[in-house]
């Protein structure tokens, strides 16, 4: 067969995406496909199985403790407590980075490769590909912690079950050490989607892929220096780092839950404007079609 | 492309200076009050962890009585709250009301409610690092070292 | 959708970036079966009117009904029955041709994705499919993305310069597709800078300058009113001719600065001329048609200079048409 060949019999008939309209749901699904096609998406997912137990690895072979940090001087004597240094240590520098990798190019990359174009003049509205791509970042973020959890805790169960000292003097069981690991690894879920969101943002607005990634991770560490400043309380509240700190009231004695409640109210906040202002962006602009 | 880098130019420098001018306005949670309270519990639930792994019979930590006043710079000249090196003294109880015992800590107070409390004496109680199990193992002194949080909502 | 009713309605289409006026009060109708041209220089605006066409753009003032339903109005089914692409098309570089396909039905829904190993063998890329598209050449993409456009069962094709980047026997190919679709009762717009591709194929022609549309209607109308081709002569005596043809019989001679004649002239009176030139004495070394009378008109709605033009040399004029065209191609 080939162009000249003659009519073309087999493409007659109904237009196509009439009918059945999946919508949302089927531009997600194709995300996410792209997305575990990347290579950079597979590395990350590797990184997340393997680093908490080459930490555990690291620490086992060294007698130092590492200070500055809750638990870091049980770490040879419970094994609960590497997972929480490693929470304390990295969170807030390494996990806005590990959204902004796919949040803030899952959209720019589309102007980088010149395919709006392609995928705008389909059977898809604007909405329905804004939203499915934020689905799938959002997806990304949530496995990704997922698997960073379980291999943090997998690890640190391996390194032991002793009981751990918590942050108010008292001795924690394994067994309630274990529900508190996963709820503070849990509850950095939160300003994670926050970040999710801004990379979002970042992207839908500069339309660069490596300022869709660069400025949300630049803000997270510009975060991290502005919270050292002795802020009055609502100025640490509005911050998108405090929450990741939440989980200090989980092993107080008696735990408080205050900071989590604020966190919470303070991620949904950055996540509902960024998402917002992202869409807004997108909506109305213009594709290609330059004078 | 320099829009975006414009924008993170930015944001880099209007964030810490809109900080910085906003750092007075309003007040912290950072105050002496929390900070006594949290380090008194903790000393106590550590002591008695402490008096555990020493083979020792075990107080209850309300019999310890523990209270703490801490202050900012070793000194009441300045402001009293806000994170910074503080000095606390723990008094408490192990002899019955008559005889307090006294601890003291140099305490670094980070801006989210968290602290490290390095011992200062007595050496007993926690000079040194390491003390001493029933079989002669070497264990962690749980009151060296305090790691604890309190809440600055 | 009626037979009566036009597959493309867009009236008073207007639209500014910042300063530049792209479009001025453009109306566009294309019917159904009707391969329509949209012609112009670049800059002209013909991308900017096909990306209104597509939703990519949204006008500042003016309506676009595809199918004689606005956007607004048509909501998510707008583009249903619409295929095509503006600009070169593009795709996932990291995706094989056969995988993008497969993305591009997936977001089409129903059968598309049925279609896709059909389109691929009938644009000739069956063998490519599986190769990531970032090694394809110009060509080849153009062929992938007409594949795209038909998975779509168009009932609207619209393609911006779909020869660019293909030999002579693709572009052939593509005609005679093109031609076949038409018959079924697909619309198909065409956009082009080059005259002489668009007079083969399009029923009716449109062409823009400077964001404004300086005709619009029938290709017979536009050959009727259009100037005469122009042609290059080398004689054997180059003054005598130009004697000859100052003596009157409908032609218009002047000298070209590389040497030889620009010559304007219908065909019959050309013929004429060059019997006469021969009793005279003056023999013909050399006749070539440079630019289709066509061609010529396109260069006056559009102010380009025309080619050739005695006594003008324009830096932007246009190299001759055996230049132009690939060789292989037969002119006319």
């Amino acid at each position: 067969m080939s162009l000249a060949a003659g009519r073309w019999p087999e493409f007659a008939g109904p237009a196509a995406g009439a009918g059945r309209r999946p919508g949302v749901l089927v531009v997600w699904r194709l995300e996410v496909a792209k997305l575990a096609s990347l290579l950079r998406v597979r590395a990350i997912a590797i990184l997340c199985m393997i680093v908490p137990f080459l930490a555990v690895a690291g620490l086992n072979l060294q007698s130092a403790t590492p200070g500055d940090t809750p638990f870091g001087q049980w770490v040879h004597v419970s094994g609960l407590a590497i997972p929480m240094v490693i929470l304390g240590f990295g969170a807030q520098w390494l996990l806005p980075v590990l959204t902004a990798v796919v949040a803030g190019d899952i959209f720019a990359a589309e102007d980088h490769f010149g395919t709006w174009k392609t995928i705008l003049t389909r059977s898809r509205t604007r909405g329905q590909l804004f939203a499915g791509k934020f689905a799938a970042a959002v997806t990304f973020a949530v496995a990704a912690m997922v698997v960073l959890t379980t291999a943090d805790l997998a690890a640190g169960l391996l390194a032991g079950r002793q009981p751990v000292v918590g942050l108010g003097g008292q001795l924690v069981p394994a067994g309630h050490a274990t529900m508190l690991v996963i709820a503070s690894w849990a509850s950095q879920l939160l300003p994670v989607l926050g970040f999710t969101a801004l990379a979002v943002l970042a992207s839908v607005a500069t339309r660069n892929p490596v300022a869709g990634v660069g400025i949300p991770v630049l803000i997270a560490w510009l975060l991290q220096i502005v919270t050292l400043i002795n802020l009055p309380a609502w100025g640490q509240q509005a911050l998108l780092s405090t929450p990741f700190l939440a989980w200090h009231g989980f092993w107080a004695q008696p735990a408080f839950y205050g900071p989590f409640r604020e966190g919470l109210l303070t991620s949904a906040g950055w996540f509902a404007v960024c998402a917002a202002a992202s869409w807004l962006v997108f909506a109305r602009r213009t594709i290609g079609g330059a004078a | 492309m320099s829009r975006g880098r414009r924008s993170a130019v930015a944001a880099a420098v209007a964030v810490p200076l809109l900080a910085v001018t906003v750092s007075g306005c309003g007040s912290t949670n950072l105050t002496a009050g929390r900070l006594q309270a949290s380090i008194a519990a903790t000393f106590a639930n550590l002591y008695v962890l402490q008096q555990a792994e020493q083979g020792n019979p075990r107080p209850s930590p309300r019999s310890l009585d523990s209270r703490a006043a801490c202050q900012k710079g070793g000194t009441p000249d300045i402001p009293q709250d806000g994170s910074g090196g503080w000095l606390c003294q723990i008094t408490y109880l192990v002899a019955g009301p008559g005889y307090p015992v006294i601890a003291r800590y140099n305490v670094d107070v980070q801006t989210d409610g968290c602290y490290a409390a390095d011992g200062d004496g007595p050496a007993s109680v926690n000079g040194s690092p390491i003390i001493t199990g029933p079989g002669y193992q070497q264990v962690i002194n749980p009151l060296s070292l305090i790691d604890g949080c309190f809440d600055t909502t | 959708m009626t037979e009566a009713g036009f597959a493309v309605e867009a009236l008073g289409v207007t639209k500014w970036f910042g300063e530049t006026t792209a479009l001025d009060q453009v109306d566009f109708r294309v019917g159904p079966g009707v391969v329509q041209g949209l012609l112009g220089p670049n800059g002209a605006g013909k991308t900017t009117l096909l990306s209104a066409l597509f939703g990519l753009v949204l006008p500042d003032e003016g309506s676009v009904r595809l199918f004689g339903r606005t956007r607004a109005e048509a909501g998510p089914g707008w583009l249903d029955g619409v295929g095509g692409f503006v600009e070169t098309p593009r795709f996932y570089p990291y995706l094989s041709g056969r995988r993008n396909l497969a993305v591009l039905a997936g977001l089409d829904g129903g059968d598309a994705a049925d279609l896709v190993d059909a389109a691929l063998d009938r644009v000739g890329l069956a063998d490519a499919a599986r190769r990531k598209v970032r090694g394809y050449s110009l060509g080849m993409r153009q062929r992938l993305g007409l594949a795209a456009a038909m998975i779509r069962r168009p009932r609207l094709l619209i393609l911006d310069e779909p020869a660019n980047g293909m030999d002579p026997a693709g572009i052939r190919d593509l005609r005679t597709a093109l031609r076949h679709l038409a018959r079924d009762g697909v619309s198909v717009v065409l956009s082009s800078h080059d005259m002489g591709q668009v007079e083969e194929i399009c029923d009716c022609v449109t062409v823009l300058c400077r964001g404004r549309v300086a005709f619009a209607g029938g290709l017979e109308v536009m050959q009727a009113g259009a100037p005469d081709p122009v042609w290059l002569l080398d004689t054997s005596d180059d003054d005598a001719a130009l004697e000859r043809a100052r003596q009157g019989g409908g032609v218009k001679a002047g000298r070209r600065d590389s040497g030889g004649l620009v010559v304007h002239a219908a065909q019959d009176r050309l013929d004429a001329y060059v019997l006469d030139l021969g009793r005279a004495g003056v023999a013909v070394r050399g006749l070539e048609l440079d630019v289709t009378s066509l061609e010529s008109l396109f260069f006056q709605l559009t102010g380009e200079p025309e080619r050739g033009s005695p006594g003008e040399q324009s830096p932007l004029a246009r190299p001759p048409r055996r230049e132009r065209e690939p060789a292989g191609q037969e002119v006319r």
